[in-house]
């Protein structure tokens, strides 16, 4: 009938130009620099990963522009343009052209050989610790329970009592914060106790799983001292995204001082030690209450995390010695110590939860999840449903033992866990 | 067409109404059985794999297994087979007698199979201790030769209804597809209790 | 639906009553036409509105999804309910929607386009339908139960849906859902395979299928090989849950890696059982709508061959991050790699299609040339994927979300709406304005692209798939954000296309036969297409056998005159007669299946010894089932014969007894 004018056909195309222009403007944006950004790393098999992906990257971008532009052209090319067109006789009914064809897959599989050589130096690469530095890597072991994740350091023995109550040494167990040596390959065995997680560090390293029943591994290495995120990558039940943890690593020096401040048991505070002043000095009655969800820490926090965690080594003003004995004695009284060991806490021995000997040490809690502060310590012992759904201190703890705490009993237990440095 | 098919002989292994002339129940039962295939081949494979991470304490399948008495069954079966084969040739040939009597022989011996597995599952759970929840191997193996004697049940009951329906006069010449359909089936069922014979009891006896 | 009900030809004849036929139903219109239809024509309605309405449903549990990521730390949904919404999502969009409505089009398409008068198996075609129907409500029986709904995502890793991490039904069902489901595809595939390879109209060989009826063999092929993986995986997970079998069962040496491994050696065939009918859609629309024949057709055939022979050895892909070691990593990246090869030819050959023709820009062209643009970004991703370190980071992301959606939406579903308008018009007589399905059509594509693009950076930012909540420091939010503004715009586009079909159906603009000038054989028939299809079973001359006869008018009447004469001294055009007992195995299943997967087992205090509810209702249902196919073997494949007007409307009707011969 007619044909369409030029703002029609402007029209027809300003939502394609617009959507193109705004994913590009939406790209620029992204802030690629965050926690967990794979674009920022800061250790060689994530910068390995990074590489392939930018390689990746840069083949299919060639081959977008040629063969987009190819189809680009036959659709503004080849459009009928008016009515008669469409009615016109059929253009010529050509059925393919071999030399075509054949130069076209010949083309795809050279593109795909400049993207498999890269690919399988990577995948050896990424696979474990390089021959070379064999001697030098360290070992550790990362257990995924639901939903926190257990490290223990199979060649730093501490000495613990056993549930018979001997004096044994067992390796050195942390939880939810893994300090490594920066600037040294470290070979990470991989386990569950449970269902299958998935450790993931993106700044350090892609993620490997943990399977049941399967021996597996990853390996890392920080170029330098830092603070990195990392989470769970598998689903692996109802608070999956709340099972969080962090990779402190620190130069050698630092490093020996906090394996060695680790290795001590459980800090007791002396009344001497306290400093002046008798009575209560933590009067902790306002703790602040928390919407469901809401983020567990401050954006202090966020500015220098590795300062923070510094921070959080050295024990703080105003200890109250005998909150801190009662907390002590509430953490057994209550059944705390039947899922958490604590050593130099008698019967603090159990292994279903974390570790606790230095929680006051780590710069989060609770998986990760929350800052280690009065607030959030106060939050998660008061409700740990309303934390993380389904968690275990919960369901296995608090419902099967009925636990009820008081008041005075939480602001005793906050107390004896801020104190454990 | 119909109309003229009863006229001349019947050649069966063309049928003029198709593409292929391939009768379609024999493509669908053919394709079925490369489905069927991938079910075994899923469950043996389950079973091998387990077979080769076998948990600590895991009961040597050879102190289990009788393989006097599944040679015997699986003889039995191949024989099965064989009169499988005898009944669609007499079927085709128009001859419902012998057809039956080789219906009630392939019968008979898919029981005494399936009567076989019976006995020897009972004698696994009560005089070995081997139950489909108490190791790996007991759950891979009632697993898998339970899916097969289901097959063979199938197989059995199929056989009897055509046993059965051949009295009502409705079974002719002309529906032999149908008898050979359902030997397509039997034979497959045979073949794959070969290997599963090879790889779950003879394997042991290396 | 009622268009093909008015096409309403069979006078009420009496049927052959034969001793063994307890009851034949011959109702033509109402409930009892639909649940006793054998036509392929309106099973393949029930699988397309079927598939439509979980669209619907997905949709809502999708825009759920995004409503509680649109901010950090929301609180809209809990973390169970979450799980709940995207288990389900997964499993609704590929089991209940794409397959489904690919099904719909192979059912309702392929036997037009082979020139044949039903599917080989009537019957079993009802029954996969019913089956498919049941695991359907199975499936979704959750939400409306105190258990919930599955939430152990659609890939449902062992250990935890084991009964030690799930002990509800939720995962019971979905279990026993599943198995159904993969009963009813394979039994559909049976069919459709025996129909490609025995119906074809004379003349029709193989080499000159149309690209979709290929692409539909192969997917049935892909089907009946794959899907016995996932039963078994479902069978063993079951005997666990079930009867505390070890399969999975990690303390007495299970492998929770085997469950992967036969997952996947499913769940890769099944992307391309998702997208195989896609590229044979968009096979048929862009050579109509270019007015060429498609380019290189022998070489898109062989591709979408190898595409499928490959499907079967790249499974691990889904696991590099489980530890597969460096040889398998490497030759699974390798076959990987490798399957761009033919997936990228069949993008040169459409382009090479569009070359030089007419291009119509029609709504069906529209969504075609989205689905090139997008598949072909899916397609990319794909290749970053491939390479196996790379993917390391990517894995478990939403890098994988937005790379999954590309080819899922962008391509099968893009695909499968382009279908949709495109045989609209042979479905129902009317056609779909144009305006209004470009409407939809941009709608869906910007909505789309704002969805699913970010997704890409959120994977790479670090963003695990599968998270209720984020915190507001990750450098997530304005990426989320955007994506759940793109998901309401991308809904809104959906609810536009839905409105627009429904509209047409009722008040579109009516068409005559063959409204855009196609070239495969089923538009050479007339809109709706009457119960016996062809008049005259055509003979097939070339390739695009239907453009060869618009051009070849006389030599094609004079031949069909001949073959009719043929036909009527043979006895006419044989119809089978409807049957009720697919259906009833289908109820016979549905009981069973409740027994099975939802009822709990017996207390054995108020039940003692075997017969607790949960095996009566079993046993009860599996009798029904076994009865029913009991009864529907003695009625055998019988049919009757029609004989036609000159104006197609039906003259008179033999009842025929026997085995029937097809045509």
């Amino acid at each position: 009938m007619r044909i369409p004018d030029l703002p029609t056909r402007l029209a027809r195309w300003a939502p394609a130009a617009a959507a193109l222009a705004g994913s590009a403007l939406l790209s620029g944006c992204f802030w690629l620099d965050g926690p967990q950004s794979t674009f920022d790393p800061n250790g060689p098999v994530a910068r390995e990963q990074l590489d392939l992906f930018y390689v990746t990257c840069w083949v299919t971008l060639v081959i977008f522009v040629l063969v987009g532009s190819a189809l680009a052209y036959a659709m503004i090319k080849f459009r009928a343009r008016s009515d008669a067109d469409l009615h016109a006789e059929p253009p010529e009914q050509h059925h393919g052209n071999p030399v075509v064809e054949v130069s076209l897959i010949a083309a795809s599989v050279f593109s795909l050989v400049v993207i498999a050589i890269p690919t399988l130096r990577g995948v050896w690469f990424s696979y474990d610790v390089p021959e070379e530095e064999k001697a030098d890597a360290y070992e550790v072991t990362a257990t995924g329970y639901q939903w926190w994740f257990k490290f223990e350091y199979p060649n730093e023995t501490a000495q613990t009592v056993d549930p018979t109550g001997k004096l044994v040494g067992a390796a050195l167990t942390t939880g939810s914060e893994l300090v490594i040596p920066a600037g040294r390959p470290v070979h990470i065995n991989l386990r569950t106790v449970d269902v299958i997680h998935s450790f993931w560090i993106p700044k350090l390293a892609g993620k490997v799983d943990m399977v049941p029943n399967r021996g597996n591994f990853l390996w890392i290495r920080a170029d330098k001292p830092g603070y990195f995120w990392g989470q769970c990558a598998e689903f692996c039940g109802e608070s999956h995204a709340l099972m969080r943890f962090r990779v402190i690593a620190l130069g050698p020096r630092e490093f020996n001082d906090w394996l060695n401040a680790q290795m001590a048991p459980a800090r007791t505070v002396a009344a001497a030690a306290a400093g002046a002043g008798a009575g209560p000095k933590a009067q902790f009655a306002a703790y602040r209450k928390f919407r469901r969800n809401e983020p567990g820490y401050t954006d202090r926090f966020d500015v220098s995390p590795l300062d923070a965690w510094r921070a959080q080594q050295l024990p703080g003003g105003g200890e109250d010695p005998s909150m801190i004995a009662k907390g002590r004695e509430l953490f057994v009284s209550k059944t705390c110590a039947s899922c958490h060991t604590i050593r130099g806490v008698a019967g603090a021995v159990g292994i279903q939860g974390p570790e606790l000997t230095h929680v006051g040490a780590r710069t989060t809690i609770a998986g990760g999840l929350l800052e280690n502060n009065r607030d959030e310590l106060h939050r998660w012992i008061h409700a740990p449903n309303d934390v993380k759904p389904g968690n275990k201190m919960w369901v296995n703890g608090y419902l099967k033992n009925e636990i009820k705490l008081a008041p005075g009993d939480e602001d005793a237990l906050i107390a004896f866990l801020e104190s454990l440095k | 067409m119909s109309s003229d098919a009863a006229a001349a002989t019947i050649d069966h292994h063309f049928d003029p109404t198709t593409s292929t002339g391939i009768p379609n129940k024999k493509i669908l039962m053919w394709a079925f059985l490369a489905s069927d295939c991938m079910f075994f081949g899923c469950l043996i494979s389950t079973h091998l794999i387990y077979r080769l991470h076998p948990p600590p304490g895991t009961l040597p399948a050879r102190q289990v297994f009788s393989i006097e008495l599944t040679s015997f069954s699986t003889f039995i079966l191949l024989m099965s087979s064989l009169m499988m084969a005898l009944a669609v040739n007499a079927i085709q040939k128009g001859n419902l007698r012998s057809m039956r009597w080789s219906l009630l022989t392939t019968i008979f011996f898919g029981c005494i199979f399936l009567g076989c597995q019976v006995y020897e599952f009972r004698n696994f759970v009560y005089e070995k201790h081997l139950t489909i929840t108490n190791s790996i191997l007991g759950s891979t193996f009632f697993t898998l030769t339970g899916t097969h004697g289901l097959h063979v049940l199938v197989g059995v009951i199929w056989l009897s209804g055509m046993l059965l329906y051949s009295f009502t006069g409705r079974l002719t010449e002309k529906q032999a597809i149908d008898v050979e359909s359902m030997g397509l089936y039997w034979h497959f069922v045979d073949i794959v209790w070969i290997v599963i014979f090879t790889a779950v009891y003879l394997l042991e006896y290396i | 639906m009622e268009a093909v009900a008015k096409s309403d030809f069979l006078a009420k004849g009496e049927s052959a009553a034969k001793p063994l036929v307890l009851w034949r139903p011959t109702a033509k219109t109402g409930l009892m036409s639909w649940l006793t239809t054998v036509d392929h024509k309106r099973i393949g309605f029930l699988y397309g509105i079927s598939g439509l309405f979980f669209l619907i449903v997905g949709g809502i549990e999708a825009l759920l999804i995004r409503v509680q990521l649109a901010v950090p730390n929301n609180t809209f949904l809990t973390s169970a309910q979450y799980s709940e919404m995207f288990t389900m999502h997964g499993t609704t969009m590929i089991f209940l929607v794409v397959m489904p409505i690919g099904a719909a089009f192979f059912n309702f398409v392929m036997p037009l386009q082979i020139g044949a008068r039903d599917v080989a198996f009537p019957r079993l075609n009802a029954f996969s339908y019913w089956t498919f129907l049941v695991g359907a409500i199975i499936v979704n029986l959750g939400w409306f139960m105190k258990d919930g709904a599955p939430d152990a995502g659609w890939f449902g890793y062992a250990p935890l849906t084991t009964r030690t991490f799930s002990p509800t039904h939720a995962i019971d069902m979905w279990v026993m859902g599943l198995q159904l489901l993969g009963v009813a595809s394979i039994a559909a595939a049976l069919n459709f395979i025996v129909t490609i390879i025995n119906l074809r109209a004379p003349g029709m060989t193989m080499m000159r299928l149309p690209v979709f009826t290929w692409m539909t063999l192969f997917t049935s092929f892909l089907i009946i090989l794959s899907f016995p993986a996932i039963t078994i995986a479902l069978v063993e997970l079951m005997m666990d849950r079930l009867f505390g079998t070890n399969f999975f069962e990690v303390s007495n040496g299970g492998l929770p890696i085997l469950w992967q491994h036969l997952f996947w050696i499913f769940g890769h065939p099944e992307v391309y059982i998702l997208i195989l009918p896609a590229m044979g859609v968009i096979s048929e629309i862009l050579p109509t709508f270019s007015r060429k024949p498609l380019f290189g057709y022998p070489i898109v055939v062989f591709s979408g061959a190898s595409i499928g022979l490959l499907g079967f050895g790249v499974w691990s892909h889904h696991m590099f991050t489980s530890g597969l070691g460096t040889v398998a990593t490497a030759a699974f990246a390798l076959m990987t790699m490798a399957i761009a090869v033919p997936t990228g030819v069949k993008i040169f050959n459409w382009i090479g299609t569009l070359w030089g023709g007419h291009l119509s820009m029609r709504t069906p062209m529209m969504f075609a040339l989205g689905f090139l643009w997008m598949f072909m970004l899916g397609g990319f991703s794909g290749v970053m994927h491939a390479a196996a370190p790379a993917d390391l980071q990517q894995h478990g992301s939403y890098f994988v979300v937005a790379h999954f959606h590309y080819v899922l939406i962008g391509g099968s579903l893009f695909a499968l709406l382009a279908g949709i308008h495109y045989w609209f018009p042979l479905m129902f007589g009317r056609k779909v304005s144009e305006f209004w399905g470009k409407m939809s059509f941009w709608l869906v594509f910007v909505g789309f692209n704002a969805t699913f693009f970010p997704m890409h950076f959120l994977g790479l930012e670090g963003m695990p798939r599968r998270t209720f909540t984020y915190d507001a420091n990750m450098g997530w939010n304005l990426g989320n954000l955007i994506s759940s503004v793109g998901a309401f715009i991308l809904a809104i586009g959906i609810g536009v296309y839905l409105v627009t079909l429904v509209y047409t159906y009722y008040k579109g603009e009516p068409t005559s036969r063959d409204p855009w000038d196609a070239r495969t054989l089923e538009w050479s028939l007339p809109n709706p297409v009457p119960e016996y299809n062809f008049r005259v079973i055509p003979t097939i001359h070339a390739r695009d056998g239907w453009w060869y006869e618009k051009r070849h008018e006389q030599e094609v009447a004079r031949e069909s005159v001949e073959h009719a004469k043929a036909e009527d001294a043979h006895g006419g055009i044989h119809m089978p007669f409807q049957s009720v007992y697919p259906f009833l195995a289908g109820v016979g299943i549905f009981v069973g299946a409740i027994g099975t997967a939802v009822i709990d087992p017996a207390d054995h205090s108020l039940y003692p010894g075997f017969w607790g509810p949960k095996i009566a209702v079993t046993i009860a249902g599996g009798a029904i089932m076994v009865v029913s196919v009991f009864l529907w073997a003695l009625e055998g494949a019988e049919g009757t014969h029609i004989h036609l007007n000159e104006d197609g409307s039906v003259k008179g009707e033999d009842p025929h007894a026997g085995y029937a011969p097809r045509h």
